[in-house]
């Protein structure tokens, strides 16, 4: 139970938060609330642009009215039938807006208005109006307590003749049908940006899929890969252009994980093959000490010559579990300054007696600081060094140098005029086992690990190795160190 | 001397019991961690090899709990784990000295007798083994009353092997002795620097004094 809770939390926990929604789902949310803002926008503007045509067409119209009642007064003050026709009978000609005029004293009694405008705006629902000499522009929205809607204007006036007289216009117009016309529109709006959306959002969503479908396809190519596969491709030319990258980089890991595949398959064959030779001169040599009685100083030998394949053996392994942690990077490593003179000396010096043997001389040259772990520093120059006498004639000469680059980087090289590498060994120099020189294997100098390990070394150190060789002219092996501590955040 | 080993290989167990009793040790053993504990509170021992991976009780575990009964005895362990944490963890907890499997048994011989030996241990001046002589002081080596001529790392080397007369050393030991190299190399830079020196010290004379221990090192002894 509380197994299932733990195994169900991250999940729900995943599926609400946004970062891990299918791409065909934002895509969708996205066309769809796109869609909604495009609609939304275009909807509110027709909105608006139709509200106020039908406010300036209304205020045009009360406008019209106010001029026109009082160039009524004005001019024909005792014209009580054109004041009726225009105030009375005007309103109820006009069908479909009702119109409603009113003309007032200044002590506001009543002279005449449009009938039953009492009953729906009193004359003190007014703003106050507008002086004369002046037309109102814009009426005040007013609403009556029964819901209705009205524009209101009012303006001041005077009449015509030998006795002007001030009177007062209030006109006003209902709005009722276009607030009904309006919200019909709005209502409209609202179904046609509902429905936009709906459509956009499924259109959206199968864009989306098919736009996805490429990616599916890869995934599937993908998931049939396996370590047995490793020649299938997912092929960059196949796909559209915004995947190409996607699927060249996957096929050029693909590239380095056959390569690692088939490197770790021969080192594997390559090891066995290398156990295989020691074990078995191991059994043989105790099978046939044993199989008959022998003197105790013959089975010393074969003890002792054990002894020896032994030691090769526990070499071998500490070399490979050595190479197996500097790759996981597990490799303990302790870097202090030193003075690369002095260990190229300590080497050097370790090796005077074999260079001596075989009339070799060993020479140092230069300086350099250099960052390293001391151990691994004489580890790796004493394996290019031996690898250096190994290659060298008698009476040649091997020279170990040392100089600091911009960097800074410190360089140690070994230098041998001996026989040289063949270019066609060098890609594989480093290559675990490997030896480039099958004829030489079989003196049992090494197993053909120390070149590996160097470059273990150089990688723990983020360093390089770098091999110059000239077949019968000799081989230079550069070693480049960081030749300084890298300098810690905040010290001076 | 007195040494318990505390080891669950028998085979393990039975070449060191031999080869330590051979080299006139007193050997016990226990095969695993509750008889070992039990072994080395009750017993009086001069060293305890532990091995790190044990039933019912690890190397570990017995050695904190010796030395939290204070426990003084030295202890060496061996473990086949060669990582650093490992090998931190036990000099902590109050190991005096490890070996990683597979090790040599002349290595564990010279371990052992460094870790019983240890405490001041005043330098001779002079070196005798029959008609020799080294004077550790000015770097002299008379043989028959005859000067010999060797360079400082020969000089290292010959003062080490008579240091230690009658003690197998292995190569191993010797390149980081004299030469100061801290690992196991599969070229034969010992045995040559050995057969140079022997050419300048045994060679002329008569009687030799450096041995040659096959697959083990090499013995400076008087036969």
């Amino acid at each position: 139970m509380s197994l299932n809770a733990a195994n169900a939390f991250p999940r729900i926990k995943r599926r609400l938060s946004p970062s891990s929604w299918s791409i065909t789902t934002k895509l969708t949310i996205l066309y769809a609330l796109s869609a909604f803002a495009m609609l939304a926008l275009a909807s509110g503007f027709l909105h608006w642009v139709l509200i106020r045509n039908l406010m300036q067409e209304d205020n045009q119209f009360l406008t019209d009215k106010i001029h026109v009642i009082r160039a009524l007064l004005k001019r024909h003050p005792n014209d009580q039938a054109a004041l009726q026709e225009e105030i009375q009978w005007e309103g109820e000609t006009f069908r479909l807006t009702r119109y409603y005029a009113r003309i007032l004293t200044p002590s506001s009694r009543l002279l005449i208005e449009t009938p039953g405008m009492t009953a729906l705006i009193a004359p003190s629902d007014f703003a106050s109006p507008t002086a004369l000499g002046k037309l109102p522009k814009r009426g005040v929205l007013w609403q009556a307590p029964h819901g209705a809607t009205f524009l209101t204007m009012s303006a001041h006036a005077t009449t015509g003749g030998a006795h002007p007289a001030q009177r007062l216009i209030q006109v006003a117009l209902s709005t009722s049908r276009e607030d009904r016309l309006v919200t019909d529109y709005r209502q409209k709006l609202l179904a046609v940006l509902a429905l936009g959306v709906v459509i956009s959002s499924i259109l959206g969503f199968l864009l989306a899929r098919k736009g996805m479908r490429p990616l599916r396809e890869i995934t599937r190519t993908a998931q049939r890969i396996t370590s047995s596969q490793l020649h299938e491709r997912i092929d960059a030319t196949r796909w559209p252009r915004e995947l190409t990258a996607l699927a060249a980089a996957f096929d050029e890991m693909l590239d380095r994980l056959e390569e690692s595949f088939s490197r770790l398959r021969q080192f594997s064959a390559d090891l066995a093959h290398e156990l295989r030779t020691p074990v078995n001169v191991l059994m043989g040599e105790a099978e046939v000490a044993l199989s008959r009685p022998r003197p105790a100083e013959e089975l010393r030998q074969t003890l002792e010559s054990s002894l020896e394949e032994y030691g090769r053996l526990a070499r071998m392994i500490d070399s490979l579990l050595f190479l197996a942690r500097a790759d996981s990077g597990k490799a303990p490593i302790q870097r202090t300054m030193l003075d690369a003179y002095r260990e190229m000396e300590t080497v050097r010096d370790f090796y005077d007696a074999v260079a001596a043997e075989q009339g070799i001389t060993i020479t140092c040259h230069g300086s350099a600081a250099l960052y390293a772990d001391p151990a691994l520093l004489r580890r790796a120059l004493s394996n290019v060094l031996a690898n250096a006498l190994r290659h060298s004639a008698p009476g040649g000469a091997v020279t170990l140098h040392a100089r600091t680059l911009p960097g800074p980087v410190a360089e140690l090289t070994v230098s041998d005029h001996g026989d040289g590498i063949d270019a066609r060994h060098l890609p594989k120099i480093f290559d675990r086992f490997y030896r480039a020189d099958s004829a030489r294997a079989a003196d049992a100098s090494g197993a053909g690990l120390g070149l590996a390990i160097v470059k273990s070394i150089m990688t723990l150190h983020e360093g390089e190795v770098t091999f110059h060789s000239q077949p019968g002219r000799g081989t230079t092996v550069t070693l480049r160190f960081p030749a300084a501590a890298p300098s810690l955040p905040g010290a001076p | 001397m007195h040494i318990a080993i505390i080891e669950d290989d028998k085979k393990t167990v039975a070449y060191l019991r031999k080869g330590l009793t051979e080299n006139g040790f007193i050997v016990d053993t226990a095969e695993n961690g509750e008889d070992g504990l039990y072994l080395v509170q009750s017993g009086d021992y001069d060293l305890v090899i532990l091995d790190v991976m044990l039933p019912r009780r690890d190397g570990w575990s017995i050695l904190s709990a010796l030395r939290r009964h204070g426990g003084q005895t030295p202890v060496l362990f061996l473990t086949a784990r060669d990582q650093v944490a490992d090998r931190v963890k036990g000099l902590e907890l109050g190991a005096d000295d490890y070996l990683v499997k597979p090790f040599a048994f002349s290595e564990l011989l010279a371990r052992m007798r460094s870790i019983l030996r240890r405490g001041p241990v005043r330098q001779p001046e002079q070196l005798n083994a029959g008609d020799l002589q080294i004077d550790v002081i000015r770097h002299k080596v008379t043989r028959c009353g005859q000067s010999l001529d060797l360079t400082p790392k020969e000089f290292l080397l010959l003062s080490l092997l008579a240091r230690r007369q009658g003690e197998v050393l292995s190569r191993t030991l010797i390149a980081e002795q004299v030469w100061d190299i801290n690992f196991d190399s599969d070229s034969n830079v010992v045995d040559v620097a050995i057969r140079r020196l022997r050419r300048k010290v045994d060679d002329p004379f008569p009687e030799k004094l450096i041995h040659t221990v096959r697959g083990v090192g090499y013995v400076f002894e008087r036969r």
